[in-house]
């Protein structure tokens, strides 16, 4: 901002004007002096702030790895579990004889028959599924008992694939390898919760649009 | 700054700006933007790779790799203009000063609208599995891309024409905050359901121990993604708010004394990207394999 003085003569007009520049700093400096803290005190809570954070967060989701408890219906999605892994087990034993191909329509026409399977076998399954429904779908339960079987499949289906990672054979991982998808994560040493970090998992798109108007109309 | 009119008791207890050297940033800006290369041809290149989730990482690479080649290149003028060879108050040099600005500001918006875009599509395809593919069509994921490119474009723009205001530092702001409480919402939430179905898996008999040893593994993971993002977008944030709030305040002068570290850890976390969302993925390691051999072949074929 600039300062001008007007000389004391205002008789005789001879423009003594003085014109100067103040910058903040000149006319306030910043004070070091007096401080109460350190003056890194901004920079260091700050660091210390954000490594307590991460930490506390590490150990939030490590507690909740620890003490998730056993679900109380735990024998009942056993059996159902079971049951579809005959599902699996059927078309996995029809398909390791082809051996890995690695082309579309063959696997494409065995996910479909093996989302069929999985939709009958649900369809069999009859009013038993309602709790499971729920606790699966997290309250979406408006929607309808059957959207709610559907979107279980498909998370048992994920949880499916997640088990046979440790149990079957890669053929049948490979089944899910669908091309053109986001590739399944779950034929890798990573662990299940990297699920979420990898690829999404089973999406079957050929089979799922028939399948879900049959089961949604 | 005029030395001589500060008072000589006020120098040494003065918290001068931490200087880091170009050489750093060329060199952080580099490894960047190879990359990020790296990451776009493997996308491109493989046709498995043209899906949503991809399109989305692919989109996070394109913008730090913009922002790595503006940084690099403004690290090259600084070189010249040290050498003697740039008048850094030229009218040419300013506008070539304010565009590469620009391009920095729209790719820092534009990582975090990948970011966000990357967690969205992946709770999506967690909680919606089976109508993804119909929520996610490849006509939604372009328009959605565009968007966030005219959208990023725009604000970059804007942001540098008219950086004195506060409205643009409340911006960067506010939409720091909103990403970080987003992403910390759909990543836990995507925890929590995938320990809910680990716990029953690991509830029936015959399960392996290995549960735990993979829960511990998916919060490390989780941990680094949101820390990383955190560490490196929160201290420029803070800086911003500082230098709305309390410009004069001699303790948050110190913390602005450190601005060109929060801009080092800035373009680092474009060097670390790669590393969390795309490196994770077996498809692309296998893409890498398939394309490092098939020009070593080509080359041995060359040499045979």
């Amino acid at each position: 901002m600039p300062r001008f003085q007007l000389s004391n003569s205002t008789s005789v007009p001879n423009h003594n004007y003085e014109w100067s520049y103040e910058y903040y700093d000149d006319e306030e400096p910043v004070s070091f002096e007096g401080l109460k803290a350190h003056r890194y005190s901004i920079v260091i809570g700050f660091w210390v702030g954000l490594a307590v954070f991460v930490i506390f967060m590490f150990f939030v989701l490590t507690l909740l790895t620890k003490t998730g408890a056993p679900h109380p219906e735990a024998a009942e999605p056993y059996e159902k579990r079971m049951r579809l892994t005959s599902c699996a087990d059927g078309l996995g034993r029809q398909r390791e004889t082809d051996g890995r191909t690695g082309l579309s329509r063959p696997l494409l026409e065995e996910s479909r028959s093996l989302f069929h399977c999985y939709i009958n076998e649900e369809e069999r399954e009859g009013g038993r599924a309602a709790t499971d429904a729920g606790a699966l779908t997290h309250g979406r339960s408006g929607i309808g008992n059957s959207r709610g079987q559907v979107e279980e499949v498909g998370l048992v289906v994920q949880n499916m694939v997640l088990e046979s990672r440790a149990e079957r054979e890669a053929a049948l991982l490979a089944h899910f390898n669908i091309p053109n998808f986001v590739n399944s994560e779950l034929n890798s040493a990573l662990g299940d919760e990297d699920l979420l970090l990898g690829d999404p998992p089973i999406i079957m798109e050929e089979a799922r649009p028939r399948c879900t108007h049959h089961i949604i109309d | 700054m005029n030395p001589s009119a500060e008072s000589p008791s006020s120098i040494h207890t003065d918290c001068a700006e931490v200087q880091v050297p170009g050489q750093v940033f060329l060199v952080i800006a580099v490894a960047s933007l190879s990359e990020n290369l790296l990451v776009i041809v493997a996308v491109i290149k493989n046709k498995n790779l043209h899906s949503p989730m991809y399109c989305f990482i692919c989109n996070l690479a394109v913008f730090n790799t913009i922002s790595s080649f503006s940084k690099a290149l403004e690290n090259i003028l600084l070189l010249f203009k040290d050498a003697g060879r740039l008048n850094s108050r030229g009218p040419f040099e300013l506008k070539i000063d304010d565009i590469m600005d620009s391009l920095l500001c729209m790719c820092f918006l534009g990582s975090i609208f990948s970011i966000l875009a990357i967690a969205v599509d992946r709770y999506i395809s967690i909680f919606h599995a089976l109508r993804y593919h119909m929520l996610m069509t490849m006509r939604r994921v372009l328009i959605i891309l565009f968007t966030i490119w005219v959208l990023c474009g725009t604000s970059g723009a804007l942001m540098v024409g008219f950086f004195e205001a506060a409205t643009v530092k409340i911006f960067f702001i506010v939409l720091f905050f909103t990403a970080l409480l987003l992403i910390l919402l759909l990543y836990v939430h995507m925890f929590l359901l995938a320990r809910h179905h680990a716990n029953r898996i690991a509830s029936m008999p015959g399960a392996q121990a290995q549960h735990r040893k993979s829960g511990l593994r998916g919060a490390l993971t989780l941990t680094i993604l949101i820390g990383v993002f955190v560490a490196c977008w929160a201290p420029f944030s803070l800086h911003l708010l500082i230098m709305m709030i309390c410009p004069e305040n001699p303790y948050c002068e110190c913390y602005r004394s450190l601005f060109q570290l929060h801009v080092v850890l800035l373009v680092s976390h474009a060097v670390i990207d790669p590393a969390i969302y795309a490196f994770r993925s077996v498809e692309l390691r296998n893409t890498y394999k398939k394309m490092l051999l098939s020009s070593a072949s080509r080359i041995c074929k060359r040499c045979a």
